[in-house]
């Protein structure tokens, strides 16, 4: 794929991935190759002898949203968590935009906060801070991160607030709010710091189905503005509906990764297989 | 017993007052670079961290006192009764301090740390804004518990010839022989100090829980 020159509109015969993006309208200079916005490089992770990683090559095209899923244990969260850093990866290679970070080395402070800035993440738990208003939990990492004033801060997180729909929240403490709209916010404070990308660690394996929704609806959304996004979840309607690629992972490896209504409705891998009716017979 | 005997036994109360809150104050500020010490990433520190809060917690306080009092104060440098009970208490407290901060950060949960570092604030932002806050919180009844445990402990200071409540109660009863009166009275004055201690702590508490309510 790389140095392919793809124009929007360039007509071909099978869909592929990058068409499956630029029939999106996902912005793709035009006359210029399209780079990956994320490159993987045999990225590797251990947990004393154990393998959580085992070489995981992967590209992230920009507006791109990808799906991983795969079994409990299969290193998701890992591969997730390592692209920025949250748990750095002992080996190869991870590049976001200009930025490339060496796993072999240990990365500098100022190499970590470059490529973290353009890295938002929405976890599991929500992790909102519980002794702050929603609008200062949106508020803080600008003004600390990016050195906004505390008025424009608070302005662009009402902004964000209103998007995903909480703005009525705004001086109420997490604690008051549930976790679907716990979710929201940081889903908004993440995108507070104008990231590039956005990864989301299983955002609704903690709510109830009915309240999962009002998560996915926002994510639907974000996707839909073109956000690069890599989601690790147990939702296969997300997987098959709203992302442009999946990507199953088992022992650490990558098993099946393409357009998502292939991999989720025409598995080639016997794993995959295995993987997805275990799903659909539930 | 006279008025004039309260009154002798009330001239104790300041120098209790100003031990106990002196000894507190230093250990909760000494306590701090304590903590981060015993926390820290380069194990020689934490190593030393460690040794002196064990050392410092396990040497009987009335010890702590005679040592600096009688020990050093002897023969290194002069020292005064209140100054040396204040420096040995101070210590104590450092200890204890930092032993009670470093439970309190523990029990933070460790997803605020993985969204601060999500969010790049790094650690100095990560610990003012995030984690301190919450750790105070955490801290603040097993702090205002010790506190009340401190302001019984200065009576040792008596043991070196500061004239606290414990102090004024021995003087007095063996001038009056009524021992189970005055003591009786010191007992009280004691109690009477702990209350507000207790009463505050449970007011702040309950306000910050109101705020946070999980």
């Amino acid at each position: 794929m790389d140095g392919a020159v793809l124009h929007l509109g360039s007509g071909k015969p099978t869909m592929t991935e990058d068409d499956a993006l630029a029939a999106k309208g996902v912005p793709s200079a035009k006359g210029q190759a399209r780079k990956p916005l994320i490159k993987l490089d045999k990225l590797s992770k251990h947990y004393g002898n154990h393998t959580v990683l085992d070489g995981i090559d992967l590209e992230v095209m920009p507006g791109e949203v990808l799906a991983i899923i795969g079994p409990s244990g299969s290193g998701k969260s890992t591969l997730l968590r390592c692209i920025n850093y949250l748990e750095p990866p002992d080996g190869g290679h991870v590049s976001i935009g200009d930025i490339s970070l060496n796993a072999a080395a240990p990365a500098g402070r100022s190499e970590l906060s470059t490529l973290r800035r353009s890295v938002g993440m929405v976890f599991q738990s929500f992790n909102l801070f519980p002794h702050m208003t929603v609008l200062r939990n949106v508020s803080l990492a600008q003004e600390r991160v990016l050195g906004r004033s505390r008025r424009s801060a608070d302005e662009r997180s009402m902004q964000l607030l209103k998007r995903v729909g909480l703005a009525d929240k705004a001086e109420q403490y997490p604690g008051r709010c549930s976790g679907g709209q716990q979710q929201r916010i940081a889903i908004a404070r993440a995108l507070a710091l104008d990231p590039d990308v956005m990864l989301f660690d299983e955002p609704t394996s903690a709510l109830d189905p009915e309240l999962g929704l009002e998560v996915l609806a926002v994510m639907r959304e974000l996707a839909e503005t073109g956000m690069t996004m890599i989601v690790v979840t147990h939702e296969m309607s997300f997987a098959e509906n709203v992302s442009d690629t999946v990507m199953i992972m088992a022992d650490g490896k990558i098993i099946e990764k393409g357009p998502s209504a292939d991999v989720m409705r025409n598995p080639q891998q016997e794993r995959t297989k295995r993987f997805l009716r275990a799903v659909h017979d539930r | 017993m006279s008025t004039a005997d309260l009154f002798t036994i009330l001239r104790g109360l300041p120098w209790t007052a100003a031990l106990t809150l002196g000894a507190f104050l230093a250990g909760a500020v000494l306590g701090v670079p304590l903590v981060a010490a015993r926390q820290s990433r380069i194990l020689p520190l934490r190593f030393v961290a460690m040794v002196f809060i064990q050392i410092v917690r396990g040497i009987p306080p009335i010890l702590w006192l005679f040592i600096i009092f009688f020990g050093l104060g002897m023969s290194v440098f002069p020292i005064s009764p209140f100054n040396a009970a204040l420096a040995g208490l101070g210590l104590i407290a450092a200890a204890n301090m930092a032993e009670i901060y470093r439970g309190a950060l523990a029990s933070i949960h460790f997803g605020q740390w993985e969204a601060s570092s999500a969010l790049n604030l790094g650690r100095w932002y990560t610990l003012t804004d995030v984690v301190a806050p919450q750790a105070f919180r955490v801290a603040l009844p097993s702090a205002a518990s010790y506190l009340i445990g401190l302001m019984k402990e200065t009576a040792v200071a008596s043991t070196i010839g500061v004239s606290e409540l414990a102090f004024q109660g021995n003087q007095l009863s063996q001038l009056t022989f009524r021992g189970l009166e005055v003591f009786a009275l010191v007992g009280m004055f004691y109690i009477l100090l702990s209350l507000p201690v207790a009463w505050l702590s449970r007011v702040a508490d309950g306000y910050l829980q109101a705020k946070v309510a999980r």
